[in-house]
Formats: structure tokens, C-alpha cells, sequence
């Protein structure tokens, strides 16, 4: 509907029409939700809000913010990786394993080995066609299970060498740790992919529309390996924070559960769950949210037993304000 | 009330607006039983808007809508149905994969008996459904699967639909036809203009349309629209299509030479096919477009040509043949390495293939070739909106806002922009066009077509599918008439160019 086409010329859009479009609800949101948490909890209980407090929120973030980005990276071409929590839980286990023996080399061939792992699964959805979500089903299980079988089910420590993962994590700017910083660098180059790479271009048309891209020459399959790649790699890293906080990883030990944070995160980081809508930087604050949520629920004083339903009530009240509804529920 | 049968419907001063945009502006209009009115404008004129309030899809912001003398307020497309308004819409909306009487029946399940326990009454509805069908007079069998039906068959198929709805004691149902020509073929459309007649006989129609001609040869009443008000209610008996034209637009458009300026045409073809087949949807397919050429595949919907196109541009795989692109001859096709040889394709499906509704226009006309808005592997903003705002400004797009997702513009503002898409190379060889004027009104058309003239006097060959055979004997060269999968006739348009052929085409297509 266009009743405007008479009063042309028009040099372009008023500047009142592009603040109220910068400003949209689902860009503004994820932050807001987090500085209103902030606000909630500063109130009740000031003493989270502390060098302290800080220290612990953002360092149990940085691996949900790190699942989280790649994820959200997947989200946007319209699929979904159910894997991606394995690919780091199986990452910290080998990196567990191969740091003693080969130092720096164990980081750099881990984050290979993921990344090409997330490849793989790309390449199966773009050449065979099965969904996503049944796809990285079976990876999840697959990777699980390698996970187990490669640790022998027991905890595996970083005997030597531990030191170049642990200054990660030891290492603080402004009371947060390197791990969350880590992330944040991640979250800016990928919104900088999205927006100014033709590789991001590529990925978010896909996740608009698949098929009207296909007949643009859109390299469909390239861009869904690029994207599993970087939630392998992005996985990678995750494990990374995660052995870099425990100085050892186990396959049910810190990282096990990073799945459905990680998502979480995504989706109150206003990412669409049918595609074509991230921002990255929105999705830190999406971690941000979902790892402070089990802290703002102690500082506001619910019971142990309460704090589970209290999460998932907070999780749905905050995806329910911050997701983006311009398309339909469909995951490819 | 002055007459003893209140009107079918009654809408006093509707309005309905989508931020500072009225898109419709307190429309008027009284429509009685046994009318069939004309609904016609230009895209954007607010005509989709209003169908829409009337659907039950938008509610209006001011104004009062009566159906029947009840004042109704609807909250959703099944109040709408129960009140007897039944559309049909450009889009169809039936279940391909049930039958005929299920798709008639489907809304009355729960209402009628014909289901309980969630046992259906399979005797009943198949009764209830060929009931319908006799009531309008169309001959289908209630078993038939809709999937299998001719797109005329399942327009029939939603008309009873929606007469199945109403009952008999509520009232006159309200029939709304949206744009169903506009997919047609020639045939096709005179077995509808047979069904809106019958429909007089116990309903309202509102008929819309962009032809004009079918609206004059169908209608007793037109009503035009223009930026969301009604510009015209009047009698079709005594009115010309000229006078209609004026109530569209605001100034006479520029008429655009009907002769394209002749190229000479050089010995290599842009693009030559050879043998080209595919299982079941053409075959043994061989013709050449020389550069500068218009050749328009003419044909029935299911004569195989738009498989044809899409196998072309290698959005589908072919079993034998060759395909050629300026003299080499091409292997392992796909999209990409048709684009790259310099092919374009502006699908039938403009919305769902042609497009990313989501994205902007600047990001559109990016996403096919680099031009200058890009730099290696990362794009160059500035230049990428400087593009794009000179094609909206050398197309007219309106709104003109290069930023705005493509999605929220009119549909013949998103073609313009899709032909941009395309155009934004200096290497385009074959432009391929699949209905590239579907459903847009006739100043829109004329710019696209002024568009296609102006690709091909800068040497591109043009493949195109039209809408009509009319639309094909304005632009075209050369056509080519698929029926059935293979070429069952070629006309040199050039040479022999003769009205009275039209029915000799027409005959070669059926």
C-alpha cells in the first residue's frame, strides 16, 4: 500500500522515520531486559552487583555467550544446531588431553578439528537435505558419545600447560575475566561479518528466504558450511573458556549443559528462531541475561526448590518480549 | 431503511490506515444481490486493503460495514465467512492434497453434523458438497483430488467453498473474485465470466481486476480506487475504458511505442538450445535468441514452458540436450555459472523466488552482482545504497526509500526493483522472464516493458513467458508456441505481423 507515491520527490526517508526504525523494540530490547534484571536485583540485593558478583556472572556467561553466537549465526540461515553444546563439551576433552603434550598446537588443531566438524554437518544438510534440527540431533549423540569414550568417562586434568589456558580466565579487565572479553570480540566481528561481508549477506538472505535466494545465485550450500563452520569453531571457543575456568574437563562436568542456554540466549538476544534476524551483539546481552537469571533468583530469595520454575517462567516472559515476530515458526 | 431488502453490503466511510499511510480513505459502497461490480485501480490504490476489512484480515479503523442490514464487526476470517463473505483469493488456499468435497466442506464440519466423535460422515459431505457444486453449476466430481485440478477447476472449487458457508436462511453470500484472471489463460477465462453469472443469480460479486476489458465485458457496475479512496462508481454500459483509466491514475501516462527500434541480428545466438528435454515436462526443445531479440514463449500453464526457463537458467535439471551461451557451449549448468555466463531470471513467483522480502532494496539489487558495491569478500555500504537509489530513481520506485524491507512495497514497486536486481550488470547476455507483468496495472507494466526494450536495445537477448498473447505480440520478435511439452509452432512477428492470427495462436496452444 503506497498512498505516498504522490508527494514525490522525496530525497529519502524523514530523519523522525529512521530513528523510529534504529530504534525498533527487538533492537533495544535485549539490553534493556538485562539493565532492567540489573536494576531488580541492585535494588534487592547490591551486594551481587559487586567486583565480586560481576566477576562470577560474566565468567559463567562466557561459554553460554559463546554456544550462543554460533548458534545464533545458524538461527540466521533458518536452521538449527542441536550440536553445537557437544562439539565444546567434546573440544574440552581433547583439548584436556592434547595440552600437556602440545601446548599452543592443542588449541589451534582443536579449534580446526571443530570447525571442521561443524563443516561436516553443514555439508550433510546442504548435499542431503535433512533437516537441521533431526541432523544435529544425531551429531549431538554422536559427539556425546565420543565425548565418553575418548575421556574413559573420568575427568581428564591439564597436568602441564595448564597456565596458557587458565590466564584466560585468571586474567581480568575491569573484573571480568579474558573468557567473557573473548566473547565479545567474537560478538563484534560476527555482527561486522553480517553487515559488511557478502558472506554474511549471503548467510542472512538464505535465512529470509531460501529459495529466492537460490535463484539469485546465492551459493546456498557454501553458506550453510560457512555457518555450521562457525558455530564449530564458536563451539570451539567455548570449550576453550570452558577449560580455561577448570583447568580440566570431564564429559559430565562444567559445559555438559550448554545446549539449551545456549539457544536461550539467542532467542532473549532477539535472534529468530525461522532465520534471517541476529544481531550478535544483542545475543552478549542475551547471555548475559540467561546466566544472571539463577543469581538475580537467589539475590531476590527464592527458595532452592523454586529456582527452576522461576527460570523457565523468566525464560519465556523475556524470549516472549524479545523475539522477533516477522516471520513464521519454521526451522529448516 | 428505504428498500424492503437490505443491501448485501453497506460500508459508510471505512478507513484504515498503516502508519502516516491511508491506504484506505472512507470508502463508500452499497453492492445489492444479483450485482456483479467491478473493482479496479492501480497497485497501491488500496484495493487489496479494503478486501482484506472485508475478509475479516484488517479492521478498520473508522467506519461502519453492514452485511445483509446487520452491522458487523469482524475479528477474523471465520467471522467473516459465517457472516457470507466468501473470497477467493489471488493465492489460492485450498488443501491440494483432500478432495473436492472436503475442501467445501472443511469449514462446515463441526457446524453441520457431518462429523462427529471425529467420524466424518463421508455420504453426507460428498451429498452436501455436489449440492454446491450443482447450485453453481460447475460439473466436478466431489472425489476429485483438488491437487489434480486445473487452477480454473479450483477457483470453481473455492467459490463453492465459500456458497458452501452460507447457509440459506442468513442471507445473500458476498462473492469476492481477487484478481482471478490474473493467472489464467484465454479459455480459462470465458469458463469463469460463465460462473460469475451464474453466481448472479443468487449472490453479490465484487470482481477484481486490472483488465479492464473484463471488467467492462463482466460488471454491471465499476468502482475504481486511487491512493485509498473510491474515484468512480458508476454503470459499465456507456463507460470507456479511457474514462476508467483517468479515474486510475493521476496524468495520462506516456504511451510507449508499440515498434521496437529492429537490431540487426549478428550470427551468433546469445543463447541456442538444442535437443532440450526433461522427463515429463518438454522435450526435444531447440530455438536460438539472437542478441537484441525478444522471443516470447507462448502456451498454456501446463505446456512445459516455464520448466523450460527455469531449466535455462539451471534451476532445474534437464535429462538431454544442449544449452549454448553466446556461441560455448555450457556444462555442469547451475545457477551460478548461468549467472556468470550473464543469464537473468525474474520468476513468475515474485514474492516467494524472486525476492528477499526481508531485506531492503539496496541489498536486493546487491545480492545478484557485485558492481561496484563490493570489495573482495566485504561490501561497500555507501556505494551499494548509491546503486540502489539510481535504479529507484531511473525506475520511479515509490515509496522511494532504498532502506525499506521489499516485502512492505506494493508488488509492482517489488518488480521494478527485482528487474533492477538484473539489470545491474554490464555483462547481461539473456534476460529470462517468467510473467513478468503478473498482477501489476498498466502504468507499472508500461515502465517494465519500456524496461525490457531498453535491455534489449543494448544487445541483451530476451526469453520471455507472457501473460497474454497480446502482451507477446507488443514486444516480441519471434514466438514460440509450447503445447505439451515440445514446440508445436513458431511465428516470425517481424515479418507476418497479423491481428487475426491471434485465434490461429490460440488454436495451436489448445
Amino acid at each position: 500500500m503506497n498512498i505516498a507515491s504522490s508527494s514525490r520527490p522525496q530525497p529519502g526517508p524523514s530523519l523522525v522515520h529512521r530513528l523510529s526504525r534504529a530504534v525498533a523494540w527487538n533492537a533495544v530490547a535485549p539490553p534493556l531486559v538485562f539493565a532492567g534484571m540489573l536494576l531488580v536485583v541492585g535494588v534487592l540485593n547490591a551486594n551481587y552487583l559487586g567486583p565480586i558478583g560481576i566477576s562470577i556472572a560474566t565468567a559463567s556467561a562466557a561459554p553460554i555467550m559463546l554456544v550462543a553466537l554460533g548458534q545464533a549465526m545458524v538461527l540466521n540461515i533458518g536452521s538449527i544446531d542441536l550440536s553445537n553444546a557437544a562439539i565444546s563439551l567434546f573440544g574440552t576433552i581433547l583439548l584436556a588431553m592434547a595440552l600437556p603434550s602440545m601446548g599452543l598446537g592443542a588449541i589451534v588443531g582443536v579449534l580446526l578439528l571443530l570447525t571442521l566438524i561443524g563443516a561436516v554437518n553443514g555439508a550433510i544438510l546442504a548435499y542431503t537435505q535433512v533437516p537441521s534440527f533431526a541432523l544435529t540431533l544425531g551429531t549431538l549423540g554422536i559427539l556425546q558419545t565420543a565425548a565418553l569414550v575418548t575421556s574413559g568417562s573420568e575427568t581428564i586434568y591439564v597436568s602441564e600447560n595448564r597456565e596458557l589456558v587458565t590466564v584466560l580466565y585468571n586474567t581480568r579487565l575491569a573484573s571480568i575475566p579474558l573468557t567473557f572479553w573473548i566473547g565479545v570480540l567474537v560478538a563484534i566481528a560476527y555482527w561486522a561479518v553480517l553487515r559488511f561481508t557478502v558472506a554474511g549477506q549471503n548467510m542472512t538472505a538464505v535465512g529470509k528466504n531460501e529459495r529466492g535466494a537460490l535463484l539469485s545465485a546465492v551459493p546456498v550450500r557454501r553458506v550453510k558450511i560457512l555457518a555450521f563452520a562457525i558455530s564449530g569453531f564458536t563451539g570451539g571457543l567455548a570449550g576453550l573458556a570452558i577449560v580455561a575456568q577448570a583447568g580440566s574437563a570431564s564429559a559430565s562436568g562444567l559445559g555438559s549443559a550448554l545446549l539449551l542456554p545456549g539457544i536461550a540466549a539467542a532467542l532473549v538476544g532477539g535472534t529468530s528462531i525461522s532465520g534471517g534476524v541476529t544481531n550478535p551483539i544483542n545475543v552478549i546481552f542475551g547471555a548475559l541475561t540467561v546466566a544472571f537469571v539463577p543469581i538475580a533468583i537467589q539475590a531476590i530469595g527464592f527458595g532452592a526448590q523454586a529456582q527452576s520454575l522461576v527460570y523457565g517462567v523468566f525464560i519465556i516472559v523475556v524470549v516472549a518480549l524479545t523475539t522477533t515476530r516477522a516471520r513464521g515458526l519454521v526451522i529448516k | 431503511m428505504t428498500h424492503p431488502i437490505p443491501p448485501v453490503l453497506k460500508l459508510t466511510n471505512i478507513s484504515r490506515s498503516f502508519g502516516p499511510i491511508k491506504a484506505v480513505q472512507s470508502v463508500s459502497l452499497e453492492l445489492r444481490r444479483g450485482e456483479v461490480i467491478g473493482l479496479t485501480g492501480e497497485n497501491g490504490a488500496g484495493k487489496s486493503t479494503l478486501l482484506k476489512i472485508l475478509a475479516g484480515i484488517e479492521r478498520p479503523d473508522e467506519g461502519q460495514m453492514e452485511i445483509n442490514g446487520k452491522v458487523v464487526q469482524f475479528r477474523g476470517p471465520n467471522d467473516a465467512l459465517k457472516a457470507g463473505v466468501g473470497v477467493v483469493h489471488q493465492e489460492q488456499s485450498l488443501f491440494t492434497n483432500l478432495t473436492v468435497a472436503e475442501n467445501i466442506e472443511h469449514q462446515n464440519l463441526d457446524r453441520r453434523g457431518l462429523s462427529r466423535f471425529g467420524l466424518q460422515d463421508w455420504g453426507r459431505i460428498n451429498r452436501d458438497a455436489a449440492a454446491v457444486l450443482d447450485k453453481i453449476g460447475v460439473r466436478l466430481s466431489p472425489k476429485a483430488r483438488v491437487g489434480d485440478l486445473s487452477f480454473v477447476d479450483r477457483q470453481m472449487v473455492e467459490i463453492a467453498r465459500a456458497i458452501s458457508v452460507v447457509s440459506t436462511s442468513s442471507g445473500t453470500p458476498l462473492i469476492i473474485l481477487d484478481e482471478p484472471t490474473a493467472v489464467l489463460e484465454r479459455a480459462e477465462v470465458e469458463v469463469l465470466e460463465r460462473e460469475i453469472l451464474k453466481l448472479k443469480k443468487f449472490a453479490a460479486v465484487i470482481f477484481v481486476s486490472h483488465r479492464l476489458d473484463e471488467i467492462l465485458r463482466i460488471c454491471d457496475r465499476v468502482v475504481v480506487m486511487r491512493h485509498g479512496a473510491l474515484t468512480r462508481d458508476t454503470s459499465t454500459t456507456g463507460i470507456t475504458k479511457g474514462e476508467l483509466f483517468n479515474a486510475m491514475v493521476d496524468e495520462t501516462p506516456v504511451q510507449v511505442s508499440r515498434k521496437r527500434a529492429a537490431q540487426a541480428r549478428t550470427n551468433t545466438p546469445a543463447l541456442e538450445v538444442r535437443g532440450l528435454t526433461s522427463a515429463g515436462r518438454f522435450r526435444d526443445i531447440s530455438f536460438a535468441v539472437h542478441p537484441g531479440q525478444i522471443v516470447a514463449l507462448v502456451g498454456t500453464n501446463g505446456s512445459g514452458r516455464g520448466a523450460l526457463a527455469r531449466a535455462i537458467f539451471g534451476a532445474e535439471t534437464c535429462d538431454a540436450g544442449t544449452i549454448e551461451v553466446g556461441g560455448t557451449p555450457v556444462s555442469h549448468w547451475s545457477i551460478g555459472r548461468a549467472v556468470a555466463a550473464g543469464l537473468a531470471y525474474v520468476p513468475a513467483e515474485r514474492k516467494v523466488e524472486g525476492m528477499i522480502g526481508g531485506y531492503s532494496g539496496t541489498r536486493n539489487i546487491a545480492l545478484v552482482h557485485p558492481g561496484q558495491g563490493r570489495a573482495g569478500p566485504f561490501l561497500r555500504p555507501r556505494r551499494m545504497a548509491k546503486v540502489a537509489q539510481d535504479w529507484f530513481d531511473r525506475l520511479d520506485v515509490s515509496p522511494n526509500d532504498i532502506s525499506k524491507p521489499l516485502g512492505q512495497f506494493s508488488g509492482g514497486n517489488q518488480q521494478k526493483v527485482v528487474l533492477a536486481k538484473w539489470l545491474n550488470s554490464s555483462n547481461l547476455k539473456v534476460l529470462i522472464l517468467d510473467h513478468p507483468l503478473r498482477g501489476l496495472d498498466v502504468g507499472v507494466s508500461q515502465a517494465v516493458n519500456a524496461q525490457i526494450r531498453a535491455a534489449c536495445a543494448n544487445g541483451t537477448a530476451v526469453l520471455m513467458i507472457p501473460d497474454t498473447i497480446e502482451e507477446a505480440l507488443d514486444l516480441a520478435d519471434d514466438m514460440l508456441v509450447m503445447r505439451d511439452g515440445v514446440i508445436s509452432a513458431t511465428h516470425d512477428l517481424n515479418n507476418t505481423h497479423d491481428q487475426h492470427a491471434l485465434k490461429d495462436i490460440v488454436a495451436e496452444m489448445v
